[in-house]
């Protein structure tokens, strides 16, 4: 069998890589035009804001948080996985360039920030200037969000929840249908169980994930068990918003991402809770 | 500064006026620098509410130790050329006894000194470890990958005043008072680029463990 072909980066040599076709990815980059790049980079990466510059100012390349990173770690330390490296390959060109990038170069940014990092803030931790490298990172993603370049399936779900309001495309119906069904279905082993749905004044308001009355409807069965077991005196919600992933923040879709934590709060704000509780 | 009115030469120059303005410069921009950045992060509304005064300190305290975070522990032979590298590059010229004489005769103002076998041993440590930073910039793959030139010149200008310096005083390769010119000059350009280049990171080491410490101590951790 021949080798499999590579992708390699024009502007890095050592960046090479397996191919990853993604139709978010190749086909949301045809339409974009160059004024349009420079301007949501500028936008995004170029206001004077103490964060940005201060890691532009202060970064000394050091690359103390290469080990900090499981996709360096687990890559054979190959360099183009360390987070500086994820930082000068994406926001640092872009900075330089002052924005003029071509659509390939935002391909290759959106496949570095999505598919290579999981802004989970370790490196960070490691670097001895504590700068945030995850902020940068995210705010990059935004900006590949904003241009359309994100792999498809993070862009379904970010449509997902600006549209529904959870992730997996669910009507309010199919939510309060799925939860009566769960109480049904258990009612077979236990007699008394309930899931109560907008019960005022519950103690504890749950809020599981989107995937959990979607495909793993179990959950929802036992986290009913458990409150009762536990004596809990707990509810769901029966409005919106119900679900706690909140996808768009991987994006940084600050509009969907504020939506979603404010519809929890008015839940619970709406019943009288005294405890949120979310399914991690 | 008179000295160089009634004598006008390449050292009372670099003796008198450049040295003011040395001064002027990197006060005033590190002043200025420092409070750009304050005022950018009060603008930013989220950034001061967030720090929690404990939590800065103990950050500030465990990075500026040696070996008193995590990454220092891991990273041991890095730690020890950093810390070497720049308790030389800092106590170094403020302690030195020839910097010490100068302030005395121009401010009649002294303070305590190093013995000068010691401060000659620290210049040629501050010499040593940059010569490691520069191999590390060079052969370690994840450093070389984002090295760039800005890095080999900033490590230049922090590296020239303590060589001339250590030849100055041992009176080697060029004659006397010619390499205390170019040691004054390397001096004054560092003094001057600290503000306006990465070197900046003197001050803002500060502000952003500060910042970084207090967020993760309200995510409930720590960063060191």
């Amino acid at each position: 069998m021949a080798a499999k072909e590579k992708v390699v980066s024009r502007e890095f040599p050592e960046y090479i890589r397996d191919p990853n076709p993604d139709v978010g990815l190749d086909e949301s980059i045809k339409d974009l035009k160059p004024e349009q790049i420079e301007k949501t980079i500028m936008a995004v990466l170029g206001a004077h804001t103490a964060r940005i510059r201060a890691v532009e100012e202060t970064c000394i390349h050091c690359a103390l948080c290469s080990e900090a990173c499981q996709w360096y770690l687990s890559s054979d330390k190959d360099p183009t996985f360390a987070p500086v490296a994820k930082m000068r390959m994406t926001v640092w060109e872009m900075l330089k360039r002052k924005g003029k990038v071509d659509a390939e170069f935002i391909k290759q940014t959106a496949r570095i920030v999505f598919t290579e990092c999981n802004i989970c803030h370790r490196c960070s931790m490691y670097c001895p200037y504590g700068l945030d490298v995850t902020f940068i990172i995210g705010l990059v993603r935004r900006v590949c969000y904003v241009l359309g370049v994100v792999p498809q399936r993070m862009m379904d779900q970010d449509h997902s929840h600006a549209t529904t309001l959870n992730q997996v495309w669910y009507t309010q119906n199919d939510w309060v249908d799925t939860m009566q069904w769960q109480e049904e279905e258990v009612g077979a082993e236990f007699k008394d169980l309930r899931i109560p749905i907008d019960k005022e004044g519950a103690e504890v308001l749950w809020f599981p994930l989107g995937g959990e009355p979607k495909t793993n409807t179990y959950h929802i069965e036992r986290t009913a068990k458990i409150m009762m077991a536990a004596g809990i005196d707990w509810t769901v919600a029966g409005r919106d918003v119900w679900d706690t992933s909140n996808m768009p923040m991987f994006l940084r879709d600050f509009t969907t991402m504020n939506r979603i934590v404010r519809g929890m709060y008015d839940n619970a704000a709406r019943l009288r809770v005294k405890k949120m509780v979310l399914t991690e | 500064m008179f000295d160089f009115i009634k004598d006008p030469s390449l050292y009372t120059l670099v003796r008198g006026p450049l040295v003011w303005i040395a001064f002027l410069v990197f006060f005033a921009a590190s002043i200025y620098k420092i409070r750009r950045m304050y005022i950018m992060a009060r603008n930013e509304k989220v950034v001061l509410p967030s720090i929690r005064g404990e939590a800065a300190w103990k950050s500030i305290l465990h990075w500026i130790v040696p070996f008193g975070s995590r990454n220092w522990r891991m990273r041991w032979p890095v730690t020890i050329t950093t810390f070497v590298f720049h308790i030389g590059l800092v106590f170094t010229p403020i302690f030195l006894l020839s910097h010490n004489i100068l302030w005395y005769e121009s401010w009649g103002i002294s303070w305590w000194s190093l013995p000068e076998n010691i401060a000659d041993i620290m210049t040629l440590l501050v010499i040593v470890t940059s010569v490691i930073f520069l191999l590390r910039r060079i052969f370690a793959p994840d450093v070389r990958f984002v090295t760039s030139s800005d890095d080999f010149l900033i490590l230049a200008i922090s590296f020239f005043p303590f060589l001339t310096g250590f030849l100055s005083y041992h009176e080697w390769l060029l004659p006397g008072k010619a390499m205390i010119i170019l040691h004054m000059l390397f001096g004054e350009a560092m003094l001057i680029a600290i503000p306006f280049t990465r070197l900046a990171h003197m001050f803002y080491f500060f502000m952003t463990r500060a910042f970084m410490g207090s967020q993760t101590a309200g995510w409930g951790g720590k960063d060191w």
